[in-house]
């Protein structure tokens, strides 16, 4: 079944057919949630109550547009009102955002991790959204609900202060 | 020819590169460039910076949260089924007492009571609840 044919059920008060947009979105959303709030179970939270607002909303959705960008607004509106659970551990052992890559070595994927965490929320949202979801500036403005000028600006700004926190932790190649 | 200061030329370039429209013409960014050592530095580390995270990928989160959402979502649904016989029960109340005034020679009074007959019903019609939360999410985009 489509995004669209399910969305038609819920609105029919399917609630069954709901299932199978969360079964389908639910892992893409954590690590969305994760890269905004660096928190498993905070972003755990942060996603069920997302679907829940979706559930609510699901009558004012408009089925020629897509799902998930939809979802995304409701998903960082609830990441950014949440009062955030510290992490466990200081160091970033499990890295949580970057999925582990060949050829790269660890200690440099933590590192650029520790970059991105140390980053603000916002602008570690940017970065990701861009790079690892590898989003067009009109997705990102889409995602964000910002102009497409301030994505440009903001991510400018974001990259130069990447390079910076990471120009020492190791040699960029 | 017009001045270009260097974080424009920069953010200009970084566009293009991104394979989106730079705010600047292709002319102008590199005439800039060329002429300018301490952008072609910057260039080079934001190229770097850049190669990098082209190479990373999302960590995949694994979760099961169906269960919790449908736990929630049926919690939710009981209450919503059991707000319209109490809605029912209330118009017929105030219809009743209504009925019982017509003879008291309070017209007046009854007659008030209709508006707010009319926006129960209407509630009750579109099976709108008013204070959905839904709301206040459209409102702070």
């Amino acid at each position: 079944m489509d995004d669209s044919q399910a969305i038609r059920e819920c609105q029919n008060g399917e609630t069954s057919a709901f299932r199978i947009l969360v079964e389908r979105y639910q892992g893409q959303a954590v690590g969305h949630a994760v890269a905004i709030l660096f928190n498993r179970e905070d972003a755990l939270d942060a996603v069920q109550e997302a679907f829940i607002d979706a559930f609510k909303a699901i009558d004012t959705f408009d089925r020629a547009r897509a799902f998930y960008p939809w979802f995304y607004v409701l998903l960082r509106n609830r990441c950014y009102k949440m009062r955030t659970r510290n992490r466990e551990t200081e160091s970033i052992e499990d890295t949580e955002i970057l999925a582990p890559q060949v050829g790269l070595p660890r200690e440099e994927r933590v590192a650029l991790e520790r970059a991105l965490v140390s980053l603000p929320r916002e602008d570690r949202e940017l970065i990701t959204l861009k790079y690892l979801d590898g989003l067009s500036y009109q997705e990102l403005a889409e995602h964000l609900q910002i102009p497409k000028g301030t994505v440009m600006s903001r991510l400018f700004h974001v990259r130069k202060q990447l390079q910076k926190k990471l120009t020492g932790q190791f040699p960029l190649r | 020819m017009n001045e270009v200061n260097c974080d424009d030329v920069l953010m200009a370039w970084m566009a293009e590169s991104d394979g989106e429209e730079p705010m600047l013409a292709v002319q102008q960014i590199s005439a800039h460039i060329k002429s300018c050592g301490n952008c072609r530095q910057e260039i080079e580390q934001m190229l770097r910076v850049d190669s990098l995270l082209k190479t990373q990928g999302r960590h995949q989160h694994v979760a099961n949260l169906w269960p919790a959402v449908e736990k929630r979502l049926s919690s939710r649904i009981v209450p919503q089924l059991g707000w319209a016989p109490f809605g029912l029960f209330g118009a017929i109340c105030v219809a009743y007492k209504l009925f019982e005034m017509l003879p008291e020679q309070a017209p007046g009074l009854a007659f008030k009571l209709v508006p707010l007959i009319l926006i129960v019903g209407l509630f009750l019609v579109i099976k709108e609840n008013p204070f959905r939360i839904n709301a206040e999410l459209i409102g702070e985009r």
